[in-house]
C-alpha cells in the first residue's frame, strides 16, 4: 500500500496554520526536494494558510503530488468563502495589505513557488493554487 | 511536538532560543516572554537565538522585528543568532526584513559580541562616574 497522493488540511483555527506547514514539509520531503526548496514550499503554505485564516476566517488547503512529464512536482490549493480580493493587481503588489499585516502574502508566495493561479470574486471566495517543480 | 520558547539568563544578556517550527500563538509569546523577563533581570539586552529555525514567515520576522525595537525602547540591545542559509535565502524572496536588527552567524559569535558590549557599556558608565 502506497502513500496518498493527495489530502484536506482544514484551517479553522490560527493553529492549523502550523498543522498545514508540517503536512507540506512531509510531502516535500516525499517527493525529494532539498533543503532550499522545502523551506520556500513551506514559507509559501505558511503565508498563504495565514491569508485563509485571517481574510475568511476558516477554509482549507488541499495538496497533491503532481507529475508532468518526467518531472514531479507538489500543487497546493488555498479555499475559502470569504469576501473575495476587490483588487487582484493592488494585492499582488508588495506591502499592500487591506488586514494590516506587512501584504507580503501573496506577492512573496508567488515568488518562492514556480507557479500561481488565483480565483476570486467579491463575495464569494478565493481559491489560490500554486506550484513547484523539482528540478532534477 | 511542538516545542516552546526557551530563556536563559547568560551572565549580563537574555539567551532566547525559538524552536524549529513555532506556532502563531508561539511566535506571539515571543514578545511577552522577552519583554517579562528583560524587566525581571538586570540585563544589557537579547541574544535571539534563530539556529533551530525551520521557517520564517512574515508573521515571525515581523514579530522578530518589533520585539528587537521594543527591547531598544527599554534599553537593551538585541543580536540575532544562526540563522540557517535556507531561511536566509527564504525570507529575502519573500521580501520580508528584520528591520536595523544586528545579525550574526553563530551563537559563539553572539556571545563573544555581547561580552563586548557588556564591557564597553561598563567603560562607558565609569568614564561618566568620574
Amino acid at each position: 500500500m502506497s502513500e496518498p497522493e493527495q489530502g484536506t488540511v482544514p484551517i479553522l483555527f490560527e493553529a492549523d496554520i502550523a498543522v498545514a506547514r508540517r503536512v507540506v514539509r512531509e510531502v516535500a520531503g516525499r517527493i525529494g526536494f532539498g533543503v532550499t526548496e522545502t523551506t520556500r514550499i513551506i514559507t509559501a503554505a505558511s503565508e498563504l494558510g495565514r491569508n485563509v485564516f485571517k481574510y475568511a476566517g476558516q477554509g482549507l488547503m488541499q495538496w497533491r503530488i503532481v507529475q508532468k512529464g518526467s518531472a514531479r512536482g507538489v500543487e497546493l490549493s488555498f479555499e475559502d468563502h470569504g469576501p473575495g480580493i476587490a483588487d487582484l493587481d493592488a494585492a499582488m503588489v508588495d506591502g499592500f495589505s487591506t488586514g494590516g499585516s506587512l501584504g507580503m502574502g501573496l506577492p512573496g508566495a508567488k515568488r518562492l513557488m514556480d507557479e500561481m493561479d488565483i480565483r476570486t470574486a467579491p463575495g464569494e471566495g478565493t481559491t489560490v493554487v500554486v506550484r513547484k517543480w523539482r528540478r532534477n | 511536538m511542538n516545542e516552546g520558547i526557551t530563556v536563559l539568563k547568560v551572565r549580563d544578556v537574555l539567551l532566547v532560543t525559538m524552536p524549529a517550527d513555532p506556532d502563531d500563538a508561539t511566535v506571539s509569546a515571543l514578545q511577552s516572554r522577552t519583554l517579562d523577563a528583560m524587566e525581571q533581570h538586570d540585563v544589557k539586552g537579547l541574544i535571539l537565538d534563530l539556529s533551530k529555525v525551520e521557517i520564517l514567515d512574515s508573521y515571525f520576522a515581523r514579530t522578530v522585528a518589533e520585539t528587537a525595537q521594543m527591547v531598544t525602547l527599554m534599553g537593551g540591545e538585541t543580536l540575532i543568532a544562526g540563522m540557517r542559509p535556507s531561511v536566509a535565502i527564504t525570507a529575502t524572496e519573500l521580501n520580508v526584513t528584520l528591520g536595523a536588527t544586528r545579525t550574526v552567524l553563530t551563537l559563539d559569535r553572539a556571545l563573544d559580541l555581547a561580552g563586548d558590549i557588556t564591557k564597553r557599556k561598563s567603560v562607558q558608565t565609569k568614564r561618566l562616574a568620574r
